[in-house]
């Protein structure tokens, strides 16, 4: 709750709950299975019979005895199962002489074979233990979130987290137990020579010889295990063991691989080829800094050693490098050759500079301590640009206390910076704190980071949570936004439409269906694949690839407008309702577009709010139900310049209206809003007509449609009389006649 | 003439009750209230009147109309499809109006809107496709900063992406509207990573921003307890962990106790009693300077909710990648 988010707490033996080390003190054959032997197997307090199919058994032989109760893991696979006391052929068998495998051991273990069963003899461990306590594998281990230690360079090691529990939990820390280094005999002559000096802070160097390149002891197999590193030799395992303690980064270099033993540090040429550790050839960048000798690449700076000077069995020479690399040069490193290391990850993150020293100490130490015969070699080549200057802060305590909100004794807020190993003084309610060089690299860098020290360690918890008192201001009101919503809310309930989203990817498929162009499209730089390369251009391409998907299992559906039948009048009175909630007295301009055939322009004052229309039965490639789509769009931003607030009512009608209805036959071509407009010339007490019946076929002539319409008679002065309307009506009738050759019905 | 209209609607009712079917209503109907029918035959015989008889008669003429209207009106209901006043079957399914739907997301992001409008946070919208300086730069996180790598980004030509957070609204609303301020930036957010049933490029978030003058922690936190205990119409417990996010200082993650066992433990909060709901922090000082604020005078809080996931856990919805599907089986259900 103060400092880090542990993702899961891992109990090394939990795996080993009644495995116990047992003695082969018998075996003999199966008698109804051949590939079966029956072991007896002393267990310390009784002796088992077990079954077993192991193909190295052998009397006398030390073993892993999964007890009846355990849960293993069957030929090392699928979930894990309670071992109960079965008959194996008729022959009861109380047990299981364990393979690696099935007792979750297969990394410290490998076999290959998985008949082979775990073979302890040469542990000479005594019989019955537990196998937890034999092999030490009882460690309680945290998981750490990487992600909520990012910014904390000092704990990327063990005993940065020690250093923070301490001054949690008031508990003294130990110093960081490490020997001198021994005398040296000055054998081999190192040389360094760091060219970019701006991008390394720290170069510490050193060369060992008569190494004895072998597996690494038990011990520290185990502990590698523990933190998930699979063991290498007694060097390697060394380097990693020092960097989980300490959070250092180092590496080993084979001396024989370094020309004149001459380390250069510098940066490389753009296009030159590098294999790193992992044998892969990687294209390097001015980018990348590298480590050199005269002739060749040995390394990628905090990254990763090359395989040129890789440890190896007959490796007898070795220089040691520790140092400290600038953060923000290690993560384009390891970008432009795109890997990422333990080494890298914890250089990106600001180590401090200083940490170098006592971890060249310990991996000495170390070394020195698995080979016997080793010694150093030279003297320590100290390469030192530390660019970090003693770091000091001056923190007011009304800050903190105005963080707070509230009053915080000064002598806790002394005693929580203390604790952390700041130093604190105090003058005149200024904290002049001085910051530890191990959080001095990038993490503490303002006043307000001592705000946040003493408040994680004080505990938020421990905070008084109150309202804010605050100052009112004029409200600032957001028209688009208001506007886009109650557009959501009217086509959604009130209009029928679903709402849909999509990604703002568009589907170029339908892009060059609709022909639009490629090229016109914002594209995206870091994208492999198509589907994402390209941003929206129109809303129009995904809405059509989901209508598609949806003709699956929908017939009639709208999500901006997708309808059967007739669907463009549905949607054109959609766009008239719009038009009214809007207030916006648009234009339709027919325009012609090769995918539609029938589109409108919507126009006010010259611009462009929208476009509408039907597309072409080709659109759609399997289109047997001969679906309609219909389609409209708006450029939402032109429309908010227009919309009116000024909504007026209108005065009710003072004088009556007459009403008068007619049917009349007239050729199919003929627009309505033609025949509107000439009706509409006849006189301006017409107020309006208004058609409710179009139909063809039965009983109309061919050509000829038979249309009906109500005729809405009205003045603004007077009520009108019968006798007027029907003089109209009159002269309409002759209208209809004489212009659009208009029978009427009866 | 009084009589005439006497008598015809007697005949009219007298005939009404011995049809049988519909298209015999249309026929009366016609034959007496048709243009050319008998009561209109009958009513032109009223501008040959007295002067002081046609009020009267004027008057009678329009009742009968009337009654008739009704009377033929009432026959319809029973004989035309349009009525089913007695041969009515409720077990019918109702005539429902078609109604649309609004996509789940919207949803969730009006109702915390209006719980947030109530504390007087307003709601401001900015650009999804954003500079690098408003994303990134502007926030404390200057292009070698190890925070851009949690951000997988789509970038486009020109130093501009896809927005990967609603942060970038900060710094442009601060200098914009400047102190004090107090709004939330709902909006789409990309992160160039591949999907699954939790993961999407693109999702929902909101932003939350409020800069006045010594607003300090504790107010944060009594800030987001009554917000989201408006959220989630019901009292709620949170508590501080620290976090870290570059563009906030102190930085934060706040839980929420769990909704589903109150804290007890279940699988819902992996047995922990509390829910990981949103990062925030106290607004980073060089933040506030981008955004043109006094330092000396202002302080200020910031908070990220998941919009998107708000939106599933209200409506336990297991596929994240089902919101931007378009598919009207899953939209039609909100």
């Amino acid at each position: 709750m103060s400092t880090v988010e542990v993702e899961e707490i891992i109990d090394q033996s939990k795996n080993l709950e009644n495995v116990v080390v047992g003695k082969i003190k018998e075996l003999s054959a199966h008698p109804q299975a051949d590939r079966l032997q029956v072991c007896q197997v002393d267990l310390g307090e009784s002796t088992e019979q077990i079954v077993c199919g192991g193909s190295n058994l052998s009397k006398g032989m030390l073993v892993a005895v999964a007890k009846v109760g355990s849960r293993v893991k069957w030929h090392g696979q699928g979930d894990l199962v309670t071992l109960a006391s079965v008959k194996i052929r008729g022959i009861e068998s109380k047990g299981m002489i364990a393979a690696s495998s099935e007792i979750a051991l297969a990394d410290l273990f490998p076999t290959n074979d998985e008949k082979e069963i775990l073979d302890l003899t040469h542990f000479h461990f005594k019989v019955g233990q537990n196998l937890s306590n034999a092999l030490d594998l009882n460690d309680i281990i945290l998981d750490i979130d990487n992600k909520s230690i990012n910014h904390r360079p000092d704990l990327w090691g063990q005993y940065g987290l020690a250093r923070e529990l301490a001054a949690i939990y008031r508990v003294k820390l130990n110093n960081y137990l490490v020997k001198d280094l021994p005398e040296y005999k000055s054998e081999l002559k190192l040389k360094v020579d760091v060219e970019d000096k701006t991008k390394c802070f720290r170069y510490l160097s050193v060369a060992l010889k008569n190494i004895t390149v072998a597996p690494s002891p038990w011990w520290l197999k185990n502990k590698l295990k523990a933190v998930g590193i699979r063991s290498i030799n007694n060097i390697v395992d060394i380097t990693n063991y020092v960097m989980y303690e300490l959070g250092q980064p180092m590496h080993a270099f084979d001396a024989q691989a370094v020309a004149g033993h001459h380390i250069f540090v510098k940066n490389a040429k753009k296009g030159d080829k590098f294999v790193t550790l992992d044998g892969v050839k990687r294209r390097l960048t001015e980018d990348c800094l590298m480590i050199a000798d005269s002739e060749k690449y040995l390394a990628v700076a905090g990254v990763m050693g090359g395989q040129n000077s890789e440890i190896n069995s007959a490796t007898k020479d070795i220089i040691l490098e520790v140092a400290c690399f600038k953060a923000s040069s290690i993560r384009k490193a390891s970008q432009v050759i795109a890997l990422r290391s333990e080494s890298s990850s914890r250089f990106e993150k600001s180590l401090d500079p200083k940490l170098t020293e006592l971890a060249l100490q310990k991996a000495v130490e170390l070394i020195l301590n698995l080979n016997e015969e080793a010694y150093l070699a030279s003297s320590v080549v100290d390469i030192d640009n530390n660019p970090f200057a003693k770091l000091t802060l001056e923190v007011p305590e009304d800050l903190i206390n105005a963080r707070f909100g509230q009053i915080i004794p000064t002598k806790d807020i002394k005693d929580i910076l203390t604790r952390l190993q700041f130093g604190v003084d105090y003058k005149k309610k200024i904290f002049t704190i001085q910051v530890p060089s191990f959080r001095a690299t990038k993490d503490i860098s303002i006043p307000e980071d001592i705000v946040e020290e003493v408040a994680r360690i004080y505990g938020y918890d421990n905070l008084t949570p109150s309202l804010p008192q605050v100052t009112l201001r004029q409200p600032i009101l957001d028209v688009e936004h208001d506007t886009a919503k109650s557009v959501r809310f009217y086509l959604a309930l009130s209009q029928g439409y679903n709402e849909v989203y999509t990604y703002p990817f568009t589907d170029m498929f339908w892009v060059e269906k609709l022909g639009l162009k490629a090229s016109q499209h914002l594209k995206m730089t870091n994208t492999l694949t198509q589907d994402l390369a390209y941003l929206n251009l129109s809303l129009l391409p995904n809405l059509l690839a989901k209508a598609e998907e949806n003709l699956r299992f929908f017939k009639n559906f709208k999500i901006f407008e997708l309808e059967r039948e007739r669907a463009f009048l549905q949607m054109k009175g959609t766009l008239q309702n719009l038009q009214h909630l809007w207030q916006i007295d648009w234009t339709w301009e027919k325009i012609e577009l090769g995918n539609s055939q029938v589109a409108f322009q919507l126009k006010n004052q010259g611009l462009i709010l929208g476009t509408c229309g039907i597309f072409n039965d080709e659109m759609l490639a399997d289109n047997k139900f001969k679906v309609k789509i219909a389609w409209w769009d708006f450029d939402f931003s032109t429309v908010l310049k227009y919309i009116s607030q000024n909504k007026f009512y209108q005065s009710l009608a003072k004088f009556p209206s007459i009403n008068r209805d007619l049917a009349i036959l007239i050729d199919k071509n003929v627009l309505w809003e033609d025949l509107e407009k000439e009706l509409k010339k006849v006189s301006p007490l017409l107020v309006k007509v208004e058609p409710f019946d179009v139909f063809t076929g039965s009983g109309i002539p061919e050509g000829k449609k038979s249309l009906a319409f109500h005729l809405e008679f009205k003045s603004a002065d007077k009520t009108l009389e019968s006798e007027d309307a029907d003089n109209l009506l009159a002269e309409i009738k002759q209208l209809l006649n004489s212009k659009f050759s208009a029978i009427l019905r009866q | 003439m009084e009589n005439k209209l006497k008598s015809l609607r007697n005949l009219i009712e007298r005939e009404l009750q011995e049809i049988k079917d519909s298209g015999k209503l249309e026929e009366l109907k016609n034959k007496y209230l048709g243009r050319k029918g008998e009561l209109n035959h009958i009513l032109k015989g009223l501008k040959d009147l007295a002067a002081e008889e046609k009020p009267r008669l004027g008057k009678l003429a329009n009742e009968v109309k009337e009654e008739l209207a009704v009377l033929f009106d009432k026959s319809e209901k029973v004989w035309t499809s349009k009525g089913q006043a007695e041969d009515l079957d409720p077990s019918l399914p109702g005539i429902k109006n078609e109604v649309g739907t609004l996509h789940p997301s919207t949803l969730v992001q009006y109702e915390i809107e209006s719980a947030f409008a109530q504390m007087g946070f307003a709601v401001y919208d900015g650009p999804q496709l954003e500079s690098d300086y408003y994303n990134f730069t502007a926030l404390n996180i200057p292009d070698d900063h190890p925070a851009r790598d949690t951000q997988d980004t789509f970038w486009l030509e020109g130093n501009n992406l896809l927005r990967t957070h609603t942060s970038n609204l900060q710094v442009r609303m601060l200098q914009k509207y400047g102190a004090p301020f107090r709004g939330i930036f709902p909006g789409r957010v990309f992160r160039y990573e591949s999907t699954d049933a939790s993961h999407d490029h693109t999702f929902f978030q909101l932003e939350g921003l409020m800069v006045d003058k010594d607003i300090n922690i504790g107010n944060l936190i009594a800030t987001m307890k009554a917000l989201l205990s408006a959220v989630f119409k019901r009292e709620v417990d949170v508590r501080l962990r620290p976090g870290f996010f570059p563009f906030v200082e102190p930085a934060f993650e706040m839980d929420i106790k769990c909704l589903v066992c109150e804290g007890k433990g279940c699988s819902v909060c992996k047995q922990s009693g509390w829910v990981e709901l949103m990062p925030c922090g106290m607004v980073h000082p060089k933040v506030l300077e981008a955004g043109n604020i006094d330092t000396k005078i202002y302080s200020g809080f910031a908070f990220g909710l998941g919009l998107t996931r708000m939106a599933m856990m209200k409506y336990r919805i297991d596929d994240i990648r089902l919101l931007e599907s378009g598919d009207l089986r899953f939209l039609k259900q909100f």
